[in-house]
């Protein structure tokens, strides 16, 4: 009963497209925005120490959209890595977004929607706005989904960005203690969603092999270490759980 | 690396990662998520960043290689803890990181 209700009053509150963009920035613009918050103001801190200049930090954001990709793109430049490398690295750490997308999109699909519109969607998806969207589009009428999305996620990016800007600021200028909280608040980010969030035997083997593998691998070869890591980590936690499956 | 060259990357880099948002929405439909080859590259991308997060931490440079080994190793597990018992509170996880790394410098100061 209670359940219907709900449903029925949110499709009356999403009923047009530019109703249910402003509703997925007002769910987003709160618990959300600020939890993703706390790990580009982390970001924004990391690349002050860097010495990234603060707008290629906040293009890093915009453009790039993905906090792994981000972390590995400031740690390779700033171990002077190849550019090539870097960016085949950092391509390699968003392989993630290919499942996601094709699993969210056949839900944001209406009839009649122009198909540049996806593709635009398809840059602001990233984890935080692929869960909701998940989750919530499947009570949504399909002609709200997609605005639905946009709202939530283009939400999202505008406060990592601004969040991105406040941690690199915020670094440079409270003092050497305050910023040693801000520049390790990446890696506190990290552990947590990595080692709170592990789903299944392959996930929990290939972090713990990456775990190993990272420190040795950047020993070796800190340019390298990045992509050598998650290569042989990967592979190995990959090998070892395909062979006990198939037993 | 100069500022132009980095601006080159960091665009190069965005290219790379819209390459599997764009290709997911023309594949959308016509490709299965579980095969064999998405879970390996599964396998790497989580290994990549967990070996490279515990880099950061063990072995970290810049500021945070001021910081005594035991420290960071503390904060973090002392931001899980808090995360786990503040029932997956990543807020409240990642604030304890910073307040806890920077009462440790300020004890030891």
């Amino acid at each position: 009963m209670a359940g219907s209700h709900r449903s029925a009053n949110l499709s009356d509150a999403y009923s047009s497209p530019s109703a249910a963009f402003r509703g997925g920035f007002r769910e987003s613009f709160g618990v959300p925005a600020a939890v993703l918050g706390a790990g580009y103001v982390g970001f924004g801190a990391f690349a002050a120490d860097a010495g990234f200049p603060l707008w290629i930090s906040v293009l890093c954001t915009l453009a790039i959209w993905a906090l792994p990709g981000q972390l590995v793109l400031l740690e390779m430049a700033s171990l002077g890595a190849p550019a090539l490398l870097i960016v085949t690295t950092v391509m390699l750490t968003a392989t993630r977004f290919l499942p996601m997308t094709v699993s969210l999109m056949p839900m944001l699909r209406s009839p009649g929607q122009p198909t540049w519109r996806y593709f635009f969607a398809a840059h602001l998806l990233a984890m935080t706005g692929w869960a909701v969207a998940m989750r919530r589009c499947p009570e949504l009428p399909p002609v709200a989904r997609l605005p639905y999305f946009v709202g939530f996620t283009a939400c999202l990016i505008l406060c990592a960005a601004a969040a991105t800007a406040l941690g690199f600021i915020a670094s440079d200028r409270l003092g050497p203690t305050l910023k040693l909280g801000f520049v390790f608040m990446n890696p506190v980010y990290f552990v947590i969603i990595l080692a709170g969030d592990i789903r299944g035997r392959m996930m929990a083997i290939s972090l713990a092999l990456g775990a190993i593998a990272g420190p040795l691998a950047y020993l070796a070869t800190p340019q390298w270490s990045v992509l050598v890591a998650g290569l042989a980590g990967g592979t190995i936690a990959y090998a070892l759980t395909r062979g006990r499956r198939s037993q | 690396m100069s500022t132009a060259q980095l601006a080159i990357v960091v665009l190069a880099a965005a290219a790379g990662t819209y390459l599997w948002r764009g290709l997911g929405v023309a594949l959308s439909g016509r490709v299965s998520t579980s095969s064999p080859l998405f879970e390996w590259v599964g396998c790497v991308a989580y290994a990549m960043i967990a070996g490279l997060v515990v880099r950061l931490v063990v072995l970290p440079t810049g500021t945070l290689a001021t910081v005594p080994l035991a420290d960071r190793v503390l904060v973090c597990v002392l931001a899980y803890a808090v995360y786990r018992l503040s029932r997956r509170n990543l807020f409240l996880g990642v604030g304890t990181g910073f307040v806890a790394i920077v009462a440790l410098q300020l004890m030891r100061a």
